[in-house]
């Protein structure tokens, strides 16, 4: 008995000990991982191209609000975090950041005052930006963005959320070692897998996320895991690597297409995707876009999405029946024809880089129906890109239809023509409605 | 005292179809470029989104997408001797309003005028002599040749993925097409919209007739389209709610779907939405303008300096802002002097319906320009000295919709309400299907356009006032379609027909809808005695002003206008980026 | 961007239609009255009237609305074959829109001077707007009736109150200038509240639409263009999703 006082009162200890050191131990910045002279110039443009492909813009601009000027509210699991004001300003931006504390916010998820970063911030992946990608990208911030006056909302999150210092330990456990280490055998399919796995943190989404720690289940290609789909938000982000994928199944170009303008000939970005294309991934360099593709499509898996159902051998007869137009058809078919036919077509098709089809949609036929539900009740829009500027809107459906009539156009367009996906409920999109409202 | 805004390059009055091409092409250009729009913003979600889009009362009946007589409107008079009233109600025509202008709510007919239209004096006088033209036709050439305009007409055709068969390439007549059209250089972006059955049906009885159909050149797209701005449409479904309303899904040719997303790119494009403006500043000596005076949102005057100001907005508007702002000789018709304002020119129509008891044609199931054409009566074709008019039309049946407050056709005798009018409805809704005749409108000496003595707009300033009447010569013109049309419909056996043409004596009706072909009134030319604006749409007064629109035809096409406004467009502004902008003056 | 509108990529910001059916309305004609209506027939007419009962008119006054009732059921009657502008609920519509934009003239140029006598030809010169109008012309009518007929409007024979329309048809019935226009509106007012959307308050449950057969706000017609003929089988959609 004695013993085991004993054992257990080590055992508090212990953990005393470790909780204190979380707590009070100044946390490890890592070193740069090149040595560059105190007076490297980045090349012109250098530092715009690094926080375009790394996105800042998506998370650190406000809807409405100033460029960088931070107060984007980011929903979690744990809460809502805020962005932060990322200009330059002295007093509510980093203005008074050295170099060092910037690397370390990028590198080791801390802040100047020590404090540890959730990972909202995708740190995780930015570890393995450059030197020369930091040290551009801490000038650009520096000096030619606009210095805003504005304070972010502060981040307060319910406890145990709010102790900081239990996401020291979490990085312990969930964080990849920093820098990039090169492993496709490529010059060119590295510079993608430096994009992909870092800057473009397209993991964050992409990647499954382990249960308990939420961190996701690997940091690059050489993880089965890495880019093999999520959930995010209720938002199913597709499985990249599975053979029968889009990002697969396509030709190189209109992989090239859909990430530089939003849209392919059969389908366009919609949720956070679109955002992605619109702040970030239009402005890649002819090059790098070139160099993302190739190495999203030499990480194939020869293996089917997970979870998904096959199309059918033989389509359904649905464009028949549509084009009876027939009084008797179910309601499913006659929400189509009221709701979606118009654009969308009758067989599916819609129309080729305009239009999404729907008869094969990767988000249509998605396990998770979150996505397809949010998109009939609040609408989506392809972004106006450079190269396509056309910007290209489906209006919202959620005023029109009430829970079990979006459930039933869900269903009906999952297992029509060739689709062969579950069927969606009420409670289903009541779910997604509820998050919508709040979300606004 | 007017505030004053920072100076730009150009200053673009109005931004819809011209107002979009002119600042796309300066912009191109390397010009700052800000266009000024009266009314408010708009794009096709949420402003035309569907399903709120297709209400026919709101959009069709009470015209909310159109310029509301109580902002600005016109006064009209059919005579020297008649007092010009207020134009209090739309009717007769519609103009557009907002972003887009009427670009957004039209049909999308697109044509290009006739080699011979383009100089229709010299045609007539050549061919008929010149004792044809009575002595009050006020007709002219243009100044510029359909030759010199072939690749703006092909160009904005492109712009927009005009759907339709080519009828003369390259001087080779086309099976399919237009026989006597100009000829064109390629072929139409697109192929054309399917014919329905109104289409057919016509179409089979013109042939037997020896005539020569083809389907109307359409900017509801038969395909999706991608243009040389990267823009995309999709293929029109055919939703019925296309002319006075926006396009629900992307697939009418519009400022907002062929040209605004791309130009919203351009970091030297701006524009400013609620900014209506009222004048034209000139310098001292009034050779150039020195920019413009606008009213913005919260009602105050603003000037705005630019080195070039564009006049881009709807017909009447040009012509106002330019006896506003006093820039060239106002006409007066009692002398025949003076230009601004003269040759006020409108579009010359009529119809016969025809019923048929055993015939489903689905009305709902149209598009604005779904139509089947014969082109055998055209300006081209008519000997005007045997049939004692100078005229032409283009004779058509189509199906552009079939909402029910404003098409319900009847057979003649049935009763304008009660139980006869509900059995009537039920009877013969969708049983009915019309031919009309789409004519032109020449110019005289008393249709123009002046400053009206009594009324005034919410500014002050005198409203503008508008004097036409039918004249004799497009009557003898409208009648004449009238008995080619009405033999057609004969030929085909309809249970009934009723037929509704201007006869002798007829006056100009303002409450019906007619067109919204409003031409004239700053017309082109080669002579600056008679004419507003040169060969390149440049005012001969005032260098850096142009005026782009139908203000410039010397009289009204057979055709609808804005497949040659593209075009003039297209051809004002090469104009000006590689000749004007290197070196300021008078390119006339 | 220059417009200072945030495309979003989800639709937060639409605003909502502009005029929302009246729900409560509409759900007591759907409960209690929507099978009978739709079912036509003397009970049919009977539950429309019924339903009318229930509506509190926003603009006119009790005698207004018992002179638009009343010539609303001549000008499309109920009985024969399809339903009336009493089973369309037509009135409220009408009403609806005196207390709007059409109403109040407010899209209309309304400034003077005014020459309410010049030729129609040259469009409405009346100083007055359409709910002006219609107040004063239908105080001047029943004013008529009641002298030539000894009854106001609402509660002659149906024979007396077609000569009437027929006579103010005509312009014989002595209406001033200024209210020439009152029969011209309320015909086209009536055959609007038969065939609008039923978010304006008439062509209740889409019963003009589907007495001739035109689908509504569906708008997606592809397919059926090359139908050559073949009649188009499926009901009506309305603007707020309602099917019929």
């Amino acid at each position: 008995m004695k013993a085991l006082l004993r054992i257990v009162g080590v055992l508090i200890l212990i953990g005393i000990v470790v909780v204190l050191g979380l707590m009070f131990v100044p946390p490890q910045r890592t070193a740069p991982a090149a040595a560059l002279p105190a007076d490297y110039q980045p090349p012109p443009g250098a530092g715009r191209a690094v926080a375009v492909a790394g996105d800042c813009m998506a998370c650190h601009t406000a809807p409405k609000g100033q460029p960088y000027a931070g107060g984007l509210a980011v929903p979690s699991p744990f809460g809502v975090i805020y962005s932060t004001n990322i200009t330059p300003d002295k007093e509510t931006g980093i203005g008074n950041y050295t170099l060092d504390e910037f690397r370390a916010v990028l590198i080791d998820g801390v802040r100047k005052d020590g404090a540890h970063l959730y990972p909202a911030m995708p740190y995780p992946s930015y570890r393995k930006m450059s030197e020369p990608d930091v040290r551009a990208l801490y000038a650009y911030l520096m000096n030619d963005v606009k210095p805003v006056h504005a304070a972010a909302p502060v981040t307060a999150l319910e406890f145990p959320f709010n102790q900081r210092w239990g996401i020291r330990a979490w990085d312990w456990v969930a964080l990849p070692k920093a820098g990039f280490e090169p492993h496709m055998g490529d010059a060119r399919l590295d510079r993608g897998a430096y994009l992909v796995e870092g800057l473009a943190h397209c993991g964050s989404c992409h990647t499954p996320r382990n249960r308990l720690t939420f961190a996701e289940k690997g940091y690059d290609a050489r993880s089965g895991d890495f880019l093999t789909g999520a959930v995010l938000n209720g938002w199913p982000a597709p499985d990249l690597r599975a053979k029968d994928s889009d990002a697969q199944r396509w030709s190189a170009a209109q992989l090239a297409a859909l990430l530089a303008t939003g849209r392919s000939d059969t389908t366009g970005v919609a949720g956070e995707m679109a955002t992605a294309v619109e702040h970030s991934l239009q402005y890649l360099p002819k090059d790098d876009l070139d160099a993302v593709v190739g190495y999203l499509q030499a990480i194939r898996q020869d293996r089917a999405v997970a979870g998904q159902t096959a199309p059918r051998a033989n389509a359904v007869a649905t464009t028949a029946t549509l084009n009876g137009a027939s009084p008797q058809i179910d309601l499913g078919a006659r929400l189509y024809l009221d709701n979606c036919s118009a654009c969308h077509f009758t067989n599916g098709k819609g129309a080729k880089a305009v239009f999404p089809q729907l008869d094969g949609n990767a988000l249509v036929t998605a396990q998770d129906a979150g996505g397809l539900i949010a998109v009939i009740l609040n609408g989506a829009a392809i972004p106006s890109t450079q190269l396509r500027p056309a910007r290209l809107a489906m209006p919202d459906f959620g005023w029109r239809l009430k829970d079990d009539e979006v459930a039933a156009l869900a269903t009906f367009v999952r297992q029509s023509w060739s689709n062969d996906a579950p069927a969606v409920t009420g409670t289903d999109v009541a779910k997604v409605r509820a998050a919508s409202a709040s979300a606004r | 005292m007017a505030r004053q805004e920072k100076k730009t390059d150009a200053v673009i009055v109005g931004l819809g179809w011209t107002g979009s091409i002119l600042a796309m092409e300066l912009a191109e250009a390397g010009l700052q470029v800000l266009a000024l729009e009266r009314g408010e913003d708009r794009d096709t979600v949420p402003d035309f989104a569907y399903p709120r889009m297709i209400d026919e009362l709101k959009y069709g009946i009470r015209l909310k997408l159109m310029n509301r007589p109580a902002d600005s409107t016109l006064t009209i008079r059919r005579s020297l001797q008649e007092t010009a009233l207020p134009y209090r109600v739309l009717g007769s025509f519609l103009p557009g309003n907002g972003v887009g202008g009427a670009g957004v709510h039209w049909n999308g007919h697109t044509w290009r005028a006739l080699p011979e239209e383009l100089r229709l004096r010299s045609y007539v006088t050549e061919k008929f002599g010149a004792k044809v033209i009575g002595p009050d036709l006020t007709i002219a050439d243009w100044g510029v040749t359909y030759d010199e305009l072939e690749p703006y007409f092909d160009r904005f055709e492109y712009v927009c993925g005009i759907s339709g068969q080519a009828g003369n390439l390259g001087g080779q007549t086309q099976a399919g097409g237009n026989p006597f059209e100009g000829p064109r250089k390629r072929a139409y972006p697109l192929p054309p919209l399917p014919t329905l059955l109104n289409g057919k049906m016509f179409g089979d009885a013109a042939k037997a007739m020896g005539y020569h159909p083809f389907p109307l050149p359409s900017a509801n797209l038969s395909d999706t389209w991608t243009n040389e701005y990267g823009m995309q449409l999709g293929p029109c479904n055919f939703c019925g709610f296309c002319e006075r309303f926006g396009c629900i899904n992307y697939s009418k040719s519009a400022p907002q779907t062929c040209i605004l997303g791309a130009l919203k790119h351009k970091p030297n494009f701006s524009y400013r939405t609620r900014a209506e403006v009222i004048r034209v500043e000139l310098s001292a000596d009034r050779k150039t303008a020195t920019g413009v005076t606008y009213v913005d949102d919260q009602g105050e005057e603003v000037f705005q300096p630019a080195d070039l100001v564009i006049l881009a907005a709807y017909q009447f508007y040009n012509v106002h802002l330019l006896l506003l702002s006093g820039i060239g000789k106002p006409y007066v018709a009692e002398t025949g002097e003076g230009v601004v304002g003269k040759n006020y020119a409108y579009q010359m129509s009529g119809g016969t319906s025809l019923f048929f008891k055993n015939v489903n044609f689905n009305p709902f199931v149209g598009a604005g320009s779904s139509a089947m054409v014969i082109d055998d009566f055209s300006m081209n074709q008519v000997d005007f000295g045997r049939e004692g008019f100078i005229g032409g039309s283009y004779i058509s049946s189509g199906q552009f919709n079939g909402r029910p407050i404003a098409s319900m056709p009847l057979p003649p005798g049935t009763p304008a309400w009660g139980a006869g009018w509900k059995q009537g409805i039920k009877d013969w809704y969708g049983h009915s299907m019309s031919i009309g005749s789409h004519g032109s409108n020449m110019s005289c000496r008393d249709c123009y356009l002046d400053l009206d003595p009594t009324y005034r707009n919410k500014y002050g300033q005198p409203k503008l006032r508008m004097t036409f009447d039918w004249k004799p010569n497009d009557i003898r013109m409208t009648q004449f379609m009238r008995s080619k049309i009405e033999a057609i419909a004969r030929s085909m056996n309809p249970t009934h027909w009723a037929s509704g043409y201007k006869g002798e004596g007829a006056h100009y009706d303002v409450r019906p809808y007619q067109t919204t072909h409003n031409v004239g009134g700053a017309i082109m030319g080669t002579d600056p005695t008679q004419s507003a604006v040169n060969r390149y749409l440049q005012s001969w007064d005032v260098h850096n002003v142009f005026v782009m629109g139908s203000s410039a035809f010397p009289q009204n096409l057979q055709y609808n206008p804005t497949g040659t406004v593209g075009a003039l467009a297209y051809w004002s502004a090469r104009a000006i980026r590689q000749d004007y902008l290197k070196n300021p003056r008078p390119l006339a | 961007m220059n417009d200072d509108r945030q495309p979003p990529t989800t639709w937060h910001a639409l605003k909502p239609p502009e005029s929302r059916p009246n729900r409560r309305f509409m759900l007591k004609a759907a409960v209690g009255s929507g099978a009978v209506l739709l079912a036509g027939g003397p009970s049919a007419t009977q539950a429309a009237k019924a339903l009318l009962d229930e509506y509190k008119p926003v603009y006119f006054s009790g005698a207004e609305w018992a002179f638009v009732r009343a010539a609303c059921a001549r000008l499309i009657p109920s009985g024969g074959d399809g339903p009336g502008a009493i089973e369309a609920q037509v009135p409220v519509f009408i009403d609806r829109q005196m207390a709007g934009d059409f109403g109040k003239g407010s899209d209309w140029f309304m400034g003077g001077p005014h020459d309410p006598n010049a030729d129609p030809q040259r469009g409405f010169q009346s100083p007055l707007a359409p709910a002006q109008i219609y107040r004063e012309a239908i105080a001047a009518v029943d004013g008529w009736c009641t002298l030539n007929k000894g009854k106001p409007f609402a509660v002659l024979d149906e024979a007396a109150q077609d000569e009437v329309l027929k006579t103010l048809q005509a312009g014989q019935l002595g209406l001033r200038a200024e209210l020439r226009d009152f029969f011209t509106f309320l015909l086209q007012n009536t055959k609007e509240g038969f065939l609008a959307d039923p978010m304006y308050g008439g062509n209740h449950q889409m019963v003009g639409w589907k007495h001739i057969g035109f689908p509504g706000a569906r708008g997606a017609y592809l397919e059926w263009a090359n139908d050559q003929g073949k009649p188009y089988p499926l009901g009506p959609v309305a603007i707020s999703g309602e099917r019929g």
